[in-house]
């Protein structure tokens, strides 16, 4: 099986990657540069704990080839704090106790981040609508969709 | 929302995000599959196809000669795990022990080898390549049949039944009795017997005698099992990163499995992609077995699939009930089976299930009867309250037909007869404190249940709006739990503990060190240690971890306010008896001016020729007294009549926490455990096909609700104190997950006039109850 | 995952014969949300898949001249259902694109990977058949155009030959007077499979139905017409009653089978009251 060489921006940085194709973004974006806050929960696509931006938009790492992401601009949940400052998401869900055993957040806060780019100021109901990709066991989703509103609703939007 | 007065405290009883909360939301915590080692081999299993079958040959050659395969290893090779030669799976009665099918399989889905790649892909296809021959044998699927006389066995007899699952959640004194020498798929039986039956029916005005069915479910964490092993020859080092409720039961049971020394094995416990009962202990035996055989690091990481075929999902169950009531609403008699599939291997709560069932409420006649039986099912685990949310489902719909059937209010019949503190168990023991009856009240006095006519009067011809009240509780475990409290030079604190972090717990932990010590809960840092750094704790199961580990934590702090007390009063020329806290300082009383801060009091303990020995605190317990939380909670809902579907549209959940330590993570338990219930009742089960093949092992076909199915959650927190729990607090996160399902099969009815006696209650059920579809 | 070749061409051209030279083990792989399932899930074994992220001549969603909508294979179904014409003019299309899995498939799932992975279940195919739907498709020999219910042969089964790629789906102008609906049943709010899927388009003329077209999911081994209820509408105009006589023969005209996302007779009934209230809900979008 040949090895392939791509370019592959994740987080504002080039890499250039030689890896069998048959691996995902995820296992590459895991293993290789080991960035590994985005997780594997289910492996096809129906968990989202595997969440990744890319060109803005959220995909299932799980479910794409690395090779397909070569061009992209890949974004994870450790490039969506701007060095110590958090997204006003990440706080957030830490002050409204969003967060209980972790493994779902960073794809779920990448999809809030996705949600309220494409619905600024987004109700209770659009933020249920945008995460539903996105299963978490621990939260019944209560605290979560709290945090979410909480950066919809805030005087300047997204800070 | 609280219904006491809540006493004061500076430290405890606020709403305290979690510590680690920054690590989570940046990604940088380390769960067990982040784990990567130099040369690590990666693992893949190969599953029994077939439910029931005799392993009649088993061929590794053409997987051995893949390109990447390593090694593999089978039920036979666990001799070369063991340090003494022996083969922890041969003859194995209990599922933990069990790694390999070893010459029968008992379930579709249970592991029979496992292939060692340089790559994961290598290990995948090797795994395909693993050539099993079987010869099947008669599958028993039906829990009911299984358990006539004349049934085939669901597998060879198994003696000396573990009860560690069931142990790790509740304490209780009953233990189902195993059927030894017999050959039978009943496991266990118990019951319970309380006056005269035949009176009890006779006294009664009304009776109602149903049948409850509840499908066998997972417990849905998001994070599968996995572990990363690693041994090294030359020292005899084994360290095994894991995602576990409870390291020192993985140090222990690989201890045991594999005769390793303890001083040559180190768990550590890594971050937990959740548990909710069902991570004891799956990969870590597999992969340590792997790296013992291989001498080389190895990684095991269930997939989903493997996660639902092969982990430890929790019982599906039959109850039949009797009952009745008078006039009044006075409950006069129960008579109640309960029935639970425990699949392949013993380890079903019937004794919790059934001795709960018949001590919710005062009934002054029962007879229950409690089974497990083994089937050729998954074998099951754990979960929140193992086994009550299936009794519940049956229970509480029970009650509110009894209430209906003699025109009384549901919630005042339960309040009538629900158990109060010191009122006798099934069982003989008395209730410890409880608030069921001020659980009941709150709900009862909720918005949701006081305004429900006038959520009824928005049904239309084709929706119909319903809503529905079900309680139930947890007893709650017990087990000792032990820590250390250190001063740091610059006079912070760091406790180590060995339990692990499920729920919040470290963060109530450092309120409750900050509480005894008057110091902000920044200044205190509690670090989950290993197997190998930490003093012993027991499992992060049963809603025990906060009134266990958080009493150990008040005795060490206290124990560290002595020394310094001790230390400055020395110092200070004054009685210790006169010394108090301040500020990050101790003081003589009444004159602030006479003070040594912690960092001075540190500095003098630890500086050298220091005459002062170092501020350790020490906190160790044993626990007597459980304490039971109880849960109330309201569904309203709407159903289509016409599609079945049920939109869920509003809930709340009302919970005694005996005194909330956070209130924060408090909610975080009560609404995690409510969307569980919400799952179960709705749309979560195993279905099989008429083989004994799972049909959905998958997150698409095994539906866990997703946050557009869920519905805004009112948690309601009352507070009646425990007798030993710190501060009167009680366990929180297992009575969540019990009412839910209950209260939607009520709310059905209260929408459509029908039961549904199967749960969940999924859109084709509901049409059949309403006989819009022909069978 | 087990281990296969990958090629990424750049043309249309270059891509047909690439998957001409690597014959039947080779697969087009669009968004891979559901061929890469299959094949972690060892349904499917290809020696070798063909990238389609980099053809130009695939992408795009629009109107040609003549008021036909052509949406390439490799629109995305988020794509197509944010698009301001589907949801006007072709609305069962936008409403079945926006049901598809999550966001996050959306965004990745293409409505070529979904028409030709050929499952029964898709949520665009039943609505391409209800509007007519025509796919183009390239190969060696040239181009060609069928009708997409002529694409599937069986359950993930398609009529396209080695080294085919359907490009674009060409979605005729519906006549004035048109509405078009697709709905389908799930345990679940989102994130589900079709239990039964049901598209249907109405052209309301004078009062009646001049024309109709109703297509059922996962209840046949293919999307499939329920040609006598279609046949039952014309020349009448569309009440509850004759909704619901239309249902009762589309459910007479499914075959469906029992699994686990449900039972013969729930299914059966599921066509009856969702065809119905289809047919209703696009003789109120052509009216509107």
């Amino acid at each position: 099986m040949a090895r392939q060489t791509h370019l592959l921006r994740v987080n504002g940085r080039e890499h250039e990657i030689l890896a069998e194709p048959n691996r995902t973004l995820l296992e590459v974006v895991r293993d290789d540069l080991r960035l590994t806050g985005a997780k594997e929960g289910c492996g096809t696509g129906d968990c989202g704990a595997c969440t990744m931006l890319v060109d803005g938009r959220i995909v299932t790492s799980c479910l794409m080839l690395w090779p397909e992401a070569g061009g992209h601009e890949v974004r994870t949940i450790e490039g969506l704090a701007d060095g110590s400052a958090l997204h006003p998401l990440q706080r957030a869900f830490i002050e409204h106790g969003a967060v209980q055993c972790g493994f779902c957040i960073p794809g779920m806060i990448l999809a809030g981040v996705a949600t309220l780019e494409r619905t600024p100021g987004a109700t209770r109901a659009e933020i249920r609508d945008g995460i539903a990709g996105n299963l978490c066991r621990c939260t019944g989703y209560q605290k979560i969709v709290d945090a979410i509103e909480s950066v919809a609703q805030a005087p300047a939007g997204r800070d | 929302m609280t219904t006491i007065e809540r006493p004061r405290y500076r430290a405890v009883g606020e709403r305290e995000p979690r510590l680690e909360g920054l690590h989570k939301v940046t990604g940088r915590s380390v769960y067990a599959a982040d784990v990567q080692l130099p040369g690590m081999l990666h693992a893949r299993l190969v599953l029994s196809p077939h439910p029931h079958a005799r392993i009649t040959a088993l061929d590794t050659e053409a997987a051995l000669g893949h390109p990447g395969v390593v090694a593999v290893v089978t039920a036979d090779d666990l001799a070369r795990a063991a340090r003494d030669g022996s083969n922890p799976a041969r003859g194995a009665s209990n599922r933990a022990d069990a790694l390999f099918a070893d010459r029968e399989v008992v379930f579709a889905g249970q592991p029979v080898a496992a292939v060692l790649g340089e790559s994961y892909a290598a290990a995948e296809e090797g795994a395909e390549l693993v050539h099993v021959e079987y010869e099947m044998l008669p599958a028993v699927l039906d829990m009911e049949a299984a358990m006539e006389p004349d049934s085939p066995l669901a597998r060879s007899p198994v003696s000396d039944i573990d009860h560690t699952e069931e142990d790790a959640h509740v304490t209780i004194d009953v233990r189902s009795e195993e059927a030894e020498g017999r050959a039978t798929n009943i496991a266990s039986h118990v019951s319970f017997e309380r006056g005269d039956l035949d009176e009890g029916f006779a006294r009664a005005d009304f009776t109602v005698e149903r049948s409850y069915r509840a499908a066998l479910v997972h417990q849905g964490y998001i994070e599968p099992h996995a572990t990363v092993a690693a041994y090294d020859a030359a020292t005899g080092e084994v360290s095994v990163w894991t995602s576990t409720q409870g390291q020192f039961h993985v140090r222990d049971t690989l201890m045991r499995l594999f005769k390793l020394p303890e001083t040559k094995l180190r768990v550590v416990g890594c971050e937990l992609g959740g548990g909710f009962g069902g991570k004891m202990i799956q990969s870590a035996t597999v992969a340590t077995a792997c790296a013992l055989v291989a001498e080389r690091p190895v990684k095991l990481v269930f997939t989903r699939r493997e996660d639902l075929l092969a982990a430890t999902p929790t019982p599906g169950s039959v109850v039949r009930l009797r009952s009745g009531i008078t006039s009044e609403g006075d409950l006069t008699a129960l008579e109640a089976t309960v029935i639970y599939d425990a699949g392949a291997f013993p380890g079903a709560p019937a004794a919790v299930g059934s001795l709960l069932i018949s001590s919710f409420y005062r009934w002054p006649n029962l007879r229950t009867d409690g089974y497990e039986v083994l089937t050729n099912h998954v074998s099951v685990g754990a979960i929140r309250a193992p086994g009550i949310h299936n009794i519940t489902h049956a229970l509480e719909q029970q009650i509110d037909a009894m209430a209906r059937g003699v025109g009384l209010d549901p919630a005042d019949v339960r309040l009538r007869n629900a158990a109060r503190t010191g009122d006798l168990m099934a069982s003989g023991k008395p209730f410890p404190s409880i608030g069921m009856a001020e659980t009941i009240e709150a709900a009862a006095a909720h918005p949701i249940w006081t305004r429900r006519d006038a959520a009824r009067a928005r049904s239309t011809e084709t929706t119909k709006v319903g809503v529905g009240l079900a309680v139930s509780g947890w007893l709650g475990g017990l087990q000792p739990a032990s820590c250390e409290l250190m001063l740091n030079s610059d006079g912070t604190l760091n406790a180590v503990v060995g339990v692990m972090d499920i729920s919040g717990v470290n963060t109530s932990f450092a309120q409750i060190v900050a509480e005894e010590l008057a110091i902000p809960v920044e200044s205190v840092s509690v670090n989950t240690g290993d197997t190998r750094t930490a003093p012993y704790a027991g499992i992060a199961a049963g809603s025990k971890t906060t009134i266990t580990m958080g009493r150990a934590l008040r005795e060490a702090a206290i124990d560290v306010r002595e020394q310094m007390f001790a230390i400055a009063a020395d110092q200070l020329e004054a009685n210790p008896a006169d010394m108090v806290l301040a500020e990050g300082e101790v003081q003589v009383a009444g004159s602030p001016d006479r003070a040594l801060t912690f960092r001075r009091l540190a500095a003098i303990t630890t500086g050298f020729g220091s005459l002062y020995t170092p501020i350790v605190g020490k906190g160790a317990i044993s626990a007597r007294v459980q304490a039971p939380g109880f849960t109330a909670q309201l569904a309203e809902l709407e159903v289509d009549t016409v599609s079945g579907n049920i939109t869920l549209t509003r809930w709340a959940t009302v919970q005694d926490a005996g005194y909330a330590i956070n209130p924060l993570s408090v909610e975080g338990q009560m609404e995690g455990g409510t969307g569980m219930g919400i799952g179960i009742g709705l749309s979560e089960e195993y279905l099989y096909d008429d083989e004994g093949h799972l049909r959905n092992a998958g997150l698409l076909d095994y539906r866990m609700p997703t946050a557009a199915d869920t519905p805004d959650i009112d948690s309601v927190i009352v507070e009646v104190p425990s007798e030993e729990g710190p501060y009167g607090a009680r366990g929180v996160g297992e009575p969540s997950i019990t009412a839910g399902g209950a209260a939607i099969a009520n709310a059905i009815h209260d929408a459509l006039g029908v039961r549904v006696a199967e749960m969940p209650a999924t859109p084709e059920r509901v049409l059949r109850a309403l006989g819009r579809l022909a069978d | 995952m087990r281990h296969f070749d990958y090629a990424r061409p750049t043309s249309l051209a270059e891509a047909v014969r690439t998957l001409r030279s690597l014959g039947e083990g080779a697969r087009p792989l669009g968004g891979g949300t559901d061929l890469l399932v299959q094949v972690k899930e060892g349904h499917l074994r290809p020696a070798a898949l063909v990238s389609l992220a980099g053809i130009a001549e695939l992408d795009g969603v629009g109107l040609a001249g003549d008021g036909s909508l052509r949406v390439g294979a490799r629109a995305t179904m988020q794509e197509v259902a944010d698009h301001a014409a589907v949801r006007e003019r072709f609305s069962a299309l936008a409403d079945g694109a926006a049901v598809v899995g999550s966001y996050q498939t959306r965004n990745a799932a293409t409505i070529g990977g979904n028409v030709c992975n050929a499952a029964p279940s898709a949520d665009t195919s039943p609505p391409l058949v209800a509007l007519s739907a025509r796919a183009q498709i390239a190969g060696v020999g040239g181009e060609r155009e069928i009708a997409v219910e002529e694409l599937w042969s069986g359950p993930g089964r398609t009529t396209l030959e080695p080294g085919e790629i359907v490009t674009a789906f060409v979605v005729p102008t519906p006549p004035p007077g048109s509405g078009s609906h697709y709905e389908r049943h799930t345990p679940r709010k989102v994130m589900d499979i079709a239990v039964v899927g049901v598209s249907t388009q109405l052209t309301i003329d004078g009062g009646v139905v001049a024309a109709a077209r109703i297509a059922l999911g996962a209840v046949a081994p293919t999307v499939i017409r329920a040609v006598r209820a279609e046949r039952s509408l014309i020349g009448r105009a569309v009440s509850g009653e004759v909704a619901a006589e239309a249902g009762r023969i589309a459910a007479s005209e499914a075959t469906p089978i029992d699994d686990v996302r449900g039972t013969v007779a729930f299914r059966r009934y599921l066509v009856e009251k969702m065809t119905s209230a289809s047919v209703l809900r696009s003789a109120e979008r052509a009216l509107g």
